[in-house]
This record gives C-alpha cells, sequence and structure tokens, in this order.
C-alpha cells in the first residue's frame, strides 16, 4: 500500500525551477532513497514533505491524509539533519525526552521509553552526557533517537551521514539501515554518495535537475540504468556515441560491436552505447571473442582490490577504462605503452537513444 | 484555523499553526511599534522643514533661508573639516594600537585594552571637561598653549579623539584578527619582505575595518552635541545649532533643516558601511588558521611604549576630570574634598538626575534588551509573514544612520503635537527608554543576530516535528544559548543609557533630567566641579556595572561550561 503519495510537484524560487512536476509513491515500510548531484532537488523535495518549503503546487497524502497545506507541526514525521541539531545545553537524556515532554507522557513513562531508545541505538548509558561530550557518530544515533522517539510514521533523514568520517560513515550506514528494518518505519534518505544508497535503500530515487531520472532498487539502478545521467552518476562507466549498424550492431568510431538494440530504432539511428569498466574482460580473450579488440594501454592506476587501466581502441577517439582484477593484473602486467586484447560480452553491453 | 490569505490561484500557502500566529502577532506589534518610535518622528522632520512657523506648506524656503544665513551654513563647512580631521588622527592612532594588539607580543595586552576602552564608559563630554582643566583659561598647562585656545575647534578635535578612539580600536582590533595567518605563511615561504607584507596582506584584509572604523569616528564627530556644546566656545557646529535653534530660539522649521543636513551625511557613510559589512563577511572561510604573532625584542618594545604612551594620555584626561572632582576650588585650593559631590550635587538636588540616569538604563537594560533579543528572534528563526519581514528589519537596521539629536528633534515634534494619542509619553521616563532604545537598537539588533545565526538553524524545524511550540525551543534553549550575546545587549544598553545626551537632551522635563544632561547644565552655569562629579559619578556606575555583568556572565560560564566546552 502507498503510504506517501507525492502527485505534481512543483517548486520554483524566482525564475529557478527546482522541482517540475515530481509524482512519486513511497511504500509503507520501505526505505527510499533519493540520490542525486547537489542541486538537483532531492533536499528541497524532502524539506517540502516536512512542510519545511512549500510546494509551488501539487499534493501529498500521507497515510490516507491531504498534508499538502498543512504546517510542520500537524504533519507526522521524524527529521534527522546532517547537522545533528542536538540541543547543547541539553543532556542526551533531555534532548530524546524532548518531543514526550510535550505529549504529557508523566514522567517514568518518558524516562522508561528514553531508556529503551537509547539501548535502541546502542548508547544506554549516555543519558547523563551532554551533546559536546559525544562523537559525531554518537550525536546522530542521538538524533535519531530523538526523531523516533514519539513514533513518528515517517522517517525523514536529511544527508544523515555527510558530516561523518569514511569509517564511522560506513558503520552507521548498516546500523540505521538495521533499526529502520526491526521498526519496520517508513524511510526517507537522502544522499549524494551512491555507495551509501546502492547499500542502504529498498528502492532509490535518482534526480537530475529538479526532475526523477529512474526509481528503482539499487540493483535496477546500478545493472539497468534508465538514462545515460544515471548510469554515469551511479557507479563508474564508459560511454560513447555511437550508430546503429543492424540486427544487434553498433558502430563506435572504426569498431563494430554487439549488443542487444530494442525495438523501434530506426538503422543509422545515433545511440549512446554504455558498458562498466569491471565489465571489460581480458582472461580467454581471443580474436574470434565477440566485442574484442586490441586496447593500447595509457595508464595504470592502483586502486587497491582493483586497478583501473586507462586504454584506446583504435578508430575511437575516446579513452575508455577497465578495472582489472589482482589475478588479471599479475597474469598481464599492463604497461602503458603495451597492447592488450580486451573485450566486453555483448550482454553487459547496453545502449541509449540519444 | 482557516487562512487568512486569500491566495491566488497557483500559489500555495501553508496553513499557519495556531502556536505560529502568537509569532506574527508579535513581530507585527514589534513592526508598528519601531514605525511608531522611529519612522513617525523622521517623517515629522521632513514635514516640519517644509513648513513656516505658522505651519503652513512653504516648500523649500526653509532651506533657501537657511543657506542665506552665513552664520548657520558655516556651521556646516565646521562640521565636515572638524569630523574629518578627528577621523584622520583617530584612525591612525587606532590602527596602530590595534596592530599592537594584535600583531605582536607585547605585554600586558589584556590591561592596556582595557585602558583603551574606559572612554566608553563616559559621556562624551567629559573629555571636554578634562581638557578644560587641563587646558582651558584655568587650566594647569595653560601656560603651553601661548596665545592659543582650547575653547573651539583644538578642544573639540582634541576631545573627539578621546571619545571616539575605542569605537575604532574595536572594530579595528575584529578586522585585525581576522586574517587568516596561512597567507603569511606562504608570504614568507617566497621570501616576501615585512614592508610588502604589510601592504598586500595586512592593509588588504583589514581594508573594510579601516573604512568601517572611519565611518564610525566620522559619524560619531559630526553627531555628537556634549563636546561642542561644553568647550566648543563660539564654534558652531550643526548638532548645536539644532539645539540653539529649536530650545533656544523656537524655531522648530529651521531646526528641522539641520536635522536633515546632518540626516544625510550619516545616512551616506551608513549606506556605505553596511555596503562594506556585506562585502566582509565573505573573507575569512571557516577554515582560516588564526595568526600569532612571533616575539620581535626592537619591535615589541616600540609597540609597548607606543602603547604604554596612548594608554598614558586616556588615563590622564580621565583622571584629570575625576581628580578636578575631589579638589576643594579649582585652582585656587587644591585640598580633597567631597564639596563637589555634597553641595554641588545633592544639595543642588542634582542627585535625582542620577537616579533617573540609573532608572533609564535599567529599563533600557531589561525591558530594551528583552523586545530586542525576541525581534531578532523571530526574524531569525520563525516563519510565515514573508512581506511584513523585510520592514521590520529595516526599522531594525535604520537607527543607526540616525544622529541622535535628528531622533531627539522628530521626537518632539511627534510627542509636543497635543492631537497625538501619544501625547501622554511626553515629558515621562517612558519616553526617554523609547528613544534610548531606539537610538542604539541596530548594534544591539545585530548582536543578537550574530548569536542567532550561530545556532544550528534546524533547532526550530526539529522542534516543529516533535510537535513542540516555539516559545518552548525559545525558553529552554534559545535564551540559555545565546546568554552571553544577551548580557552583551543589556550593558551595552545600560551604559549608553548613562552617558547619552545627544537624544535625550531635547525631552526630559524637570522630573526626569539625566545626569549626563546634568553636566551639561552644571557647565552652563559655570559650575564645571560639580560637572565634573557627576562625570565621574557616571563613569563609576558604568564600570561598576560592567564588573556586575562580568560577574554574572562568569557565573554562568561556571555553570555551563559543561556543554559549552567539546
Amino acid at each position: 500500500m502507498e503510504f506517501l503519495q507525492l502527485s505534481n510537484i512543483h517548486k520554483r524560487f524566482g525564475d529557478f525551477v527546482a522541482l517540475g512536476d515530481v509524482s512519486l509513491a513511497v511504500h509503507s515500510g520501505e526505505l527510499l532513497c533519493f540520490l542525486g548531484p547537489s542541486g538537483c532537488g532531492k533536499t528541497t523535495l524532502l524539506r517540502i514533505i516536512a512542510g519545511l518549503e512549500v510546494q509551488s503546487a501539487g499534493t501529498i497524502i500521507q497515510a490516507g491524509r491531504d498534508i499538502s497545506r498543512l504546517p510542520p507541526m500537524d504533519r507526522d514525521y521524524g527529521i534527522v539533519f546532517q547537522s545533528y541539531a542536538l540541543f547543547p545545553n541539553l543532556t542526551i537524556g533531555q534532548n530524546v525526552a524532548y518531543g514526550l515532554v510535550n505529549r504529557r507522557m508523566p514522567k517514568p513513562g518518558r524516562d522508561a521509553r528514553v531508556k529503551e531508545l537509547l539501548a535502541l541505538v546502542g548508547l544506554p548509558d549516555s543519558g547523563a552526557k551532554f551533546p559536546a561530550q559525544l562523537s559525531g557518530g554518537q550525536q546522530q544515533r542521538i538524533a535519531l533517537a530523538r526523531a523516533l522517539a514519539t513514533s513518528p510514521g515517517l522517517l525523514l533523514l536529511d544527508e544523515p551521514l555527510s558530516a561523518l568520517d569514511a569509517r564511522v560513515r560506513v558503520r552507521l550506514r548498516g546500523e540505521i539501515r538495521n533499526l529502520q528494518q526491526r521498526l519496520g518505519v517508513t524511510t526517507i534518505l537522502v544522499t549524494h554518495d551512491q555507495e551509501e544508497a546502492l547499500s542502504m535503500a529498498d528502492r532509490i530515487v535518482v534526480m537530475k535537475e529538479g526532475a526523477i531520472e529512474q526509481v528503482g532498487t539499487p540493483a535496477d539502478v546500478y545493472g539497468v540504468p534508465a538514462t545515460p545521467f544515471v548510469a554515469d552518476f551511479v557507479g563508474k562507466t564508459n560511454l560513447l556515441p555511437a550508430i546503429r549498424s543492424g540486427e544487434d550492431r553498433v558502430q563506435v568510431g572504426a569498431q563494430r560491436f554487439q549488443c542487444h538494440i530494442g525495438n523501434g530504432v530506426a538503422n543509422g539511428a545515433g545511440l549512446r552505447l554504455f558498458f562498466r569498466p569491471e565489465d571489460v574482460t581480458v582472461r580467454g580473450v581471443e580474436g574470434a571473442t565477440p566485442n574484442s579488440a586490441a586496447a593500447v594501454v595509457e595508464k595504470v592506476e592502483f586502486l587497491g582490490a582493483f586497478s583501473r587501466i586507462t586504454f584506446r581502441l583504435n578508430g575511437i577517439e575516446q579513452p575508455l577504462t577497465a578495472d582489472l582484477s589482482l589475478n588479471d593484473m599479475a597474469e598481464f602486467r599492463p604497461k602503458p605503452g603495451d597492447t592488450l586484447r580486451v573485450a566486453v560480452p555483448p550482454d553487459r553491453m547496453r545502449v541509449f537513444e540519444s | 484555523m482557516s487562512s487568512v490569505v486569500i491566495a491566488p490561484p497557483r500559489i500555495l500557502f501553508l496553513k499557519v499553526h495556531w502556536s505560529d500566529r502568537i509569532a506574527h502577532a508579535i513581530l507585527i506589534v514589534a513592526g508598528l511599534a519601531l514605525a511608531v518610535f522611529l519612522l513617525a518622528p523622521l517623517a515629522m522632520i521632513l514635514m516640519k522643514s517644509a513648513q513656516n512657523r505658522a505651519g503652513d506648506w512653504v516648500g523649500f524656503a526653509n532651506f533657501v533661508d537657511y543657506f542665506r544665513t552665513p552664520a548657520l551654513a558655516r556651521s556646516i563647512w565646521n562640521s565636515a573639516w572638524v569630523s574629518t580631521l578627528v577621523t584622520l588622527v583617530t584612525i591612525p592612532l587606532a590602527f596602530t594600537f590595534a596592530y599592537a594588539l594584535t600583531r605582536s607580543c607585547m605585554p600586558f595586552k589584556l590591561l592596556l585594552r582595557n585602558i583603551a576602552l574606559v572612554p566608553i564608559l563616559a559621556p562624551s563630554l567629559l573629555a571636554a571637561i578634562s581638557f578644560i582643566f587641563w587646558f582651558g583659561n584655568q587650566g594647569l598647562l595653560k601656560p603651553l598653549m601661548g596665545s592659543g585656545q582650547i575653547y573651539g575647534a583644538p578642544g573639540i578635535v582634541i576631545s573627539l579623539v578621546f571619545a571616539t578612539f575605542p569605537h575604532a580600536l574595536m572594530i579595528l582590533v575584529t578586522a585585525l584578527s581576522l586574517t587568516d595567518a596561512r597567507l603569511y605563511e606562504a608570504a614568507d615561504a617566497l621570501g616576501t619582505s615585512t614592508r610588502r607584507k604589510f601592504w598586500t596582506i595586512t592593509v588588504p584584509g583589514a581594508k573594510y575595518g579601516l573604512i568601517s572604523a572611519a565611518m564610525v569616528v566620522f559619524t560619531y564627530a559630526i553627531s555628537d552635541f556634549g563636546i561642542p556644546k561644553v568647550i566648543g566656545g563660539n564654534f558652531n557646529m550643526l548638532a548645536t545649532d539644532i539645539f540653539k535653534l529649536v530650545i533656544g530660539q523656537q524655531d522648530f522649521s529651521k531646526g528641522a533643516v539641520v536635522g536633515i543636513l546632518l540626516l544625510l551625511p550619516v545616512a551616506v557613510t551608513y549606506v556605505a558601511d553596511s555596503w562594506v559589512q556585506r562585502r566582509q563577511s565573505a573573507l575569512l572561510s571557516a577554515r582560516s588558521v588564526p595568526y600569532v604573532p612571533r616575539p620581535s625584542r626592537t619591535y615589541d618594545w616600540a609597540m609597548t611604549a607606543y602603547c604604554v604612551l596612548i594608554a598614558g594620555l586616556l588615563i590622564a584626561v580621565l583622571g584629570m576630570a575625576v581628580y578636578a572632582s575631589f579638589v576643594k576650588l579649582w585652582p585656587y585650593n587644591f585640598t580633597p574634598s567631597l564639596d563637589h559631590y555634597r553641595m554641588g550635587l545633592v544639595e543642588a538636588g542634582m542627585f535625582s538626575s542620577y537616579v533617573n540616569s540609573v532608572t533609564l538604563g535599567f529599563w533600557c537594560a531589561t525591558a530594551g534588551a528583552v523586545f530586542i533579543f525576541v525581534v531578532a528572534y523571530l526574524l531569525e528563526k520563525t516563519r510565515g509573514l514573508d512581506a511584513w519581514r523585510p520592514f521590520v528589519r529595516l526599522m531594525a537596521v535604520l537607527p543607526m544612520g540616525v544622529p541622535g539629536m535628528v531622533l531627539g528633534l522628530g521626537y518632539i515634534f511627534f510627542f509636543v503635537a497635543a492631537d497625538n494619542p501619544l501625547h501622554f509619553l511626553y515629558g515621562s521616563m517612558a519616553i526617554l527608554v523609547l528613544n534610548t532604545v531606539v537610538h542604539y537598537y541596530t548594534s544591539s539588533h545585530l548582536t543578537a543576530v550574530t548569536a542567532l545565526k550561530q545556532i544550528d538553524n534546524e533547532f526550530e524545524s526539529v522542534s516543529a516535528s516533535l510537535k513542540v511550540p516555539f516559545w518552548r525551543t525559545f525558553f529552554r534553549v534559545t535564551v540559555p544559548v545565546c546568554l552571553p550575546s544577551i548580557l552583551d545587549v543589556s550593558r551595552y544598553l545600560f551604559v549608553n543609557a548613562m552617558t547619552t545626551v545627544s537624544a535625550v537632551v531635547f525631552l526630559y522635563s524637570p522630573n526626569t533630567m539625566l545626569a549626563s544632561i546634568a553636566i551639561v547644565n552644571l557647565d552652563e552655569a559655570g559650575d564645571i566641579g560639580a560637572a565634573a562629579a557627576m562625570a565621574t559619578l557616571i563613569v563609576v556606575t558604568s564600570a561598576a556595572v560592567c564588573f556586575v555583568y562580568f560577574l554574572i556572565q562568569t557565573y554562568f560560564d561556571r555553570r555551563t561550561q559543561s556543554w559549552r566546552t567539546s
């Protein structure tokens, strides 16, 4: 069932269109992620859902109730910001209880709830401390506990991990996801970090310039990107201008490749060919291997678990990249200037109409 | 809960929560109050300047008349060159002092700095009184003056330098401490000479501070009333002209003309300054590294010598007024005595004016500070009422551009009119409080805004999501976090209420005579010893109050250090 339904949301700041006709359904209990570069409108959309910004047009239905014009106080959500926004002069316990005090919950019940929440976020003994005495990651967990204290129907997370160290970020990612699944609270997460989106979300909404580019599961968005933008923004990619030259053939410069092309694309039509660096193979590639070619190695970058090779193919101006495993590196030892036979399996190549 | 705004098609408004309506109501009332107590009086000046004594419309006739009176028109030139000269003298003096405080390893920095800031605690005319005791007709150093006279332009200039010095110093210290040490490290790595670093890094970095300080000094000098009144002799300036025209000759129209002439340069510098301020904010990033000076013997000694000399001169000026207030009969009998306090003030019935000043200070420091902070909070942290906010913001920053004499003049024009429903305020303590709060509104407002801007903007969003009304967060979080700045505003208002002369000189009644105005009257009556005693009393009170604030601050710091330090 749709927990939250956004219909035709527009947002204009003067002449600038921040959001142009966005419609979206959020399922009950899922973690939905708004992903996109800065300025794509993802935070604006979140703030509109929270009532912190007003849409220029459009409606929002939450749990069957039209909340389009309700002030934040009359909506039902908890929110966590990048800056934590913990009240510095109140103790952790008072911060978590902040929303409970106002609901006239008696003190024993309040204390029990605070205790329960602090245990839930893994900081059971921090109630008497002040925010400044906690680390960034701990503060963000307290902010989460405060947002969850009143058991809101919707949890909004606005770049909650962006201010943290890389290590803490990865750990907290798992913890938040775990907590969200345990509580089953419908959650919207805003982020510009694709790894965060891929690892945490049930579904990802990729946004660009105020419009939705694709909505799908992490696997869909990564494996079957709907647009060149999504392909390029999520993961590393090689994108080449191509022309359809047959049933399942495209021409790129002097090279021909085999791949699946949808119906309705005329022969000679301009296309964009896309494949990921990790789909380039070097092992067992022969002259007869489909989509194989001689590559001239230009640059080798060691990146830890794998190495990224920049190479050129005869007749294609644009440099391409391939990610080779340590095993491949040990066997083929590519160096700048070497020639190496590479291939991309036809089912790993995709085309976009351009 | 229905919306008041009739939405034109395609533009959406959120319904307003009832708790936000309370914020809006306060904001509307506050804006109206500022309109009544700032805008309406100013509008009255414009109107009066175009009317004759009978109240008929005469257009620019009053201006034409004014410029045809050579004695009056000369005041424009006098005010202009005196203020320019004061600026040219004060800025280099204060810049060097600020440079020593921020860029040298001089000892006793804190002490020297505090001495340099002491003139702020005194009414500006204390300097004038002191210089009369030093160089006046019966002054200790009169022989040094030769055939010259301290009365007139020389006394005005030197007294204004004393009075404006700490104001310039504060701005320049801030500007010089804003420099990024990495720029100097980069210059050192490139082998840059000290002189070149000064002209290519230091001066450009402090450029906006210098401009800002120059404007503050110029504005102060051109609009000060107390100094030219006491030591000016026959040397006329715009500020004294207004007083003579309005109080002496009851010529309201011509007074209004002078008021506008005084308003113009101040308004121009004010606009230029706010332009400069906007530039300055972008200068320093959060990543900047503070500059730490390195010891250098000769240079540090030279800086120390300079600052000790300046501090000595400041103490000499301040000290002379204090000393003279305890002298039995200047210049004939130098035995210490309390005569000026006992006979000159208490027995002459002047002590009530001191009580009035403290009362004024108290109300400004409490009700005034609360009002200013609440308005700043509502402007910065609440939402809605978007059309009204720019007006309230304008009202909050406008007072800076209005000289006290002009504001005071506007108040009499506005409140003296018998058909004004607010006429009952005329001659009351309330009007003095209102006038003083409005007069010093902008600095206080900006202090509050700066403090509020440092608080996370999402506190209000989080509170709303937790369904906590804004006032709860205001009292539980915002006020405790901003307490140091609220105390700053409160102290600033108290000290200024104690020392101000210019606006209130038009507004006091026999029952609400203020200590600072009593100084002017005592001096005019020739009782300069009692005037010095009153000035001393004001300085001591201001200093004591500052000390009390310091204690309160320390107490709260100790209580809150558990959450302030990270």
